[in-house]
């Protein structure tokens, strides 16, 4: 089972010199955490507060989904980001949030390459307003090497989930 | 073994049960509070995207609408007689997706409030995009609509955008518009003749060069007294109610609520 697996690499700790990496390492999480949660709060609340209309003209843009799944993903996808940003900031299930968040910045780079590959032009829709763009205007590279930077931290969280103030703490997971 | 070996062996299980099993305890957390929360995070989505989705629902008015005439410059008024405004504009491009959106949430209200005498619409259909194939779809459909008497023009309207095709391919052939012609009740020759020949391209081409001087930038772009709405008055039903209503309460001058019926139209 997976959890079993990267239990272990948990438990297997990295080889640690003098006890720097054993200090550093969950503060870098801690700031990670905060990161990614701060990323993909402002994602979710940017859409979240557009008109509905807004949100499925978004995803329907991507020219992917079939119509009757537009309507969900549109309008379920900022509020997902937004409860895991707010798990990530409360540290709980920190592995599984942090994985989550990664599989999702797959899935989004996967449909910007794919839409780009197709020769569309629209914008991702990353943080609000997506939908048709002029031909020239696109940012696919830009938006592809943004949402991997995001996907490195959450492999981060993932690969190191001991943090500072994290509610995973008092549950008596990813203790030092 | 001496008993000594013996008990160290077996304190040393001892200690080794013992971590085995704060092990498979903490696995357990691991795997409770990953379960937690997972379940968060479907209660609230599901939860949520079923108040979206409520929220997303259109007016479905199927009521009897406003009396529609053409105007010289080809757009199209829908109002009671009498109503001289708030006036509403909508810009749209039979290829956008976004008028789409527009009209799907909001087409319906327009038409009510138009048949309660709320508001005078008028449509600007237009050739907003520049590059092949949406610009000769888009000015397929324009032309077409223009081809359509008035009072057929909102049936063809809503049938061309409930046909768009995808951004990017080709559609809106001029058989396809003919048929969805007759389908709006448009059986004559001449529309078919006018479709076929394009012989409203250049009402088109006006329309889109009044569209560009009156600053619309891109579409579905809805004045309201000359004013552009935004995204939840363009995009909500409430959001699109309420400033009308604010804009029939708010003094303008050419506004007159009609206590004499004048055939403005």
């Amino acid at each position: 089972m997976a959890i079993k697996e990267t239990m272990a690499i948990e438990d297997a700790a990295v080889p640690d010199a003098g006890g720097a990496w054993t200090k550093a390492q969950p503060w870098i999480t801690t700031a990670g955490r905060v990161g990614l949660a701060g990323v993909l709060g402002y994602a979710g609340w940017a859409k979240v507060t557009e008109p509905p209309a807004l949100q499925k003209l978004a995803v329907s843009s991507y020219q992917i989904l079939p119509d009757s799944l537009v309507a969900p993903v549109g309008f379920g996808l900022p509020i997902l980001e937004l409860v895991l940003a707010v798990l990530l900031l409360l540290g709980f299930g920190t592995r599984f949030t942090g994985a989550f968040s990664g599989l999702l910045m797959i899935i989004f780079i996967g449909g910007i390459i794919s839409v780009w590959s197709r020769g569309l032009s629209i914008d991702c829709g990353c943080f609000g307003s997506g939908g048709a763009v002029e031909q020239g205007q696109t940012r696919y590279l830009q938006e592809i090497l943004r949402d991997t930077g995001f996907l490195a931290l959450a492999a981060w969280i993932t690969a190191f989930p001991r943090s500072k103030l994290a509610l995973d703490r008092l549950l008596g997971l990813y203790k030092d | 073994m001496s008993k000594a070996a013996r008990e160290r062996t077996a304190r040393d299980r001892l200690a080794e049960e013992r971590k085995r099993q704060a092990e498979r305890h903490k696995r357990l957390r691991a795997i409770m509070v990953t379960l937690g929360a997972i379940a968060v995070i479907a209660v609230v989505v599901v939860a949520f995207v079923a108040v979206q989705s409520n929220r997303d629902n259109t007016d479905g008015y199927q009521g009897p609408l406003a009396p529609l005439s053409r105007q010289a410059d080809g757009s199209v008024v829908m109002a009671k007689a009498g109503v001289a405004g708030p006036v509403l504009e909508v810009f749209e491009d039979f290829q956008c997706p976004a008028c789409k959106n527009f009209e799907d949430v909001n087409g319906d209200t327009a038409k009510r409030l138009a048949a309660e005498g709320k508001v005078k619409v008028i449509y600007r259909p237009f050739r907003l995009f520049q590059q092949e194939p949406l610009k000769s779809n888009s000015q397929r459909a324009a032309n077409a609509a223009e081809c359509a008497p008035a009072d057929k023009w909102i049936a063809l309207h809503d049938l061309i955008f409930k046909n768009q095709p995808a951004e990017g391919s080709k559609g809106f052939s001029n058989k396809d518009l003919i048929g969805w012609g007759k389908e709006a009740g448009i059986n004559d020759a001449a529309f078919e003749k006018c479709v076929n020949q394009g012989e409203k391209n250049s009402v088109v081409d006006q329309a889109t060069q009044y569209a560009s001087s009156a600053g619309v930038q891109g579409t579905p772009t809805l004045n309201l007294n000359g004013t552009k709405l935004g995204d939840d008055a363009t995009y909500t039903q409430a959001g699109l109610e309420k400033a009308i209503q604010a804009a029939a309460s708010a003094p303008a001058p050419s506004a007159t609520p009609s206590a004499t019926p004048s055939k403005s139209n």
